[in-house]
């Protein structure tokens, strides 16, 4: 059973980091990119983080995989702001729709 | 003499700081005196940088903004995963102003990196009380989900605003 749940969310957190990857090739500027990278990796995160702490025979090592996710957490969303600050610094305007 | 508060922080950091060795050791006993002092000199810096009783925190505060936070992160990365594989069309990128309500830095700071992981938005630019977004799609109701987390964020904090 937890063999099951364990692989179904790892493959559900490969489709986020594959969705992310997706959006940051597919996305026409710097900050729609950070969109996609910055949520669909950390929710794949999220999964393979938990994936894993349920395979996990001791409670101390489980938590310890757990606690990465608000660590990563911290990383990006910080990192993603210095980009989108850095960006808007330099003047880089944000991609429109034209045909609206 | 110490005041209680001062005794009251120094031993929920020091239990917190102590389950964290346990955590990252993995439930080790070799590296006790180790942990000894690593968990001293962590209480030490963390009672220099934040003065016990300068933070007002509640833990129910901060429970309700983890559950909120966990389902908006899911929400947010399955729109933007949809919105990945559809492509350049399914965009309507555009930006934001917000005015924020709460009245402290580390709040603010917290708000702004929240919002990067939220659904549709990507802080750019905190000056003040002022928060400049871009939004993946502008038909979105960004500014209500931009207020429900700031409702949580104060809560957390104690703030009222």
């Amino acid at each position: 059973m937890i063999e099951l749940v364990s692989t179904i969310l790892l493959c559900v957190g490969g489709f986020f980091y594959f969705a992310g990857t997706l959006g940051l090739l597919r996305f026409p500027d710097v900050y729609s990119r950070l969109h996609a990278l910055a949520k669909a990796d950390n929710l794949g995160l999220g999964c393979i983080l938990l994936g894993l702490a349920i395979q996990e025979e001791s409670l101390a090592a489980a938590l310890k995989l757990v606690l990465v996710w608000p660590l990563a957490l911290s990383a990006s969303a910080t990192v993603s702001y210095a980009i989108a600050r850095r960006a808007d610094a330099l003047g880089i305007k944000p991609w429109r729709r034209e045909d609206r | 003499m110490m005041s209680s508060v001062t005794m009251t922080a120094i031993l929920c950091r020091g239990a917190l700081l102590l389950l964290l060795w346990w955590i990252l050791t993995e439930g080790s006993r070799d590296g006790w005196l180790m942990g000894i002092v690593a968990v001293g000199c962590a209480l030490w810096l963390s009672l220099r940088l934040v003065t016990p009783g300068s933070v007002r925190f509640s833990l129910t505060g901060l429970a309700a903004f983890i559950g909120f936070f966990i389902g908006n992160s899911v929400r947010g990365g399955v729109q933007v995963a949809l919105i990945a594989l559809q492509g350049r069309r399914a965009l309507q990128p555009g930006t934001l102003e917000v005015q924020l309500h709460l009245s402290s830095p580390a709040p603010r700071i917290l708000m702004a990196g929240t919002l990067g992981l939220m659904p549709g938005t990507v802080s750019v630019r905190l000056d003040g009380r002022w928060l400049r977004l871009h939004v993946i799609d502008e038909r979105m109701p960004i500014a209500a989900e931009v207020r429900a987390l700031e409702s949580r964020i104060a809560r957390m904090f104690r703030e009222r605003i």
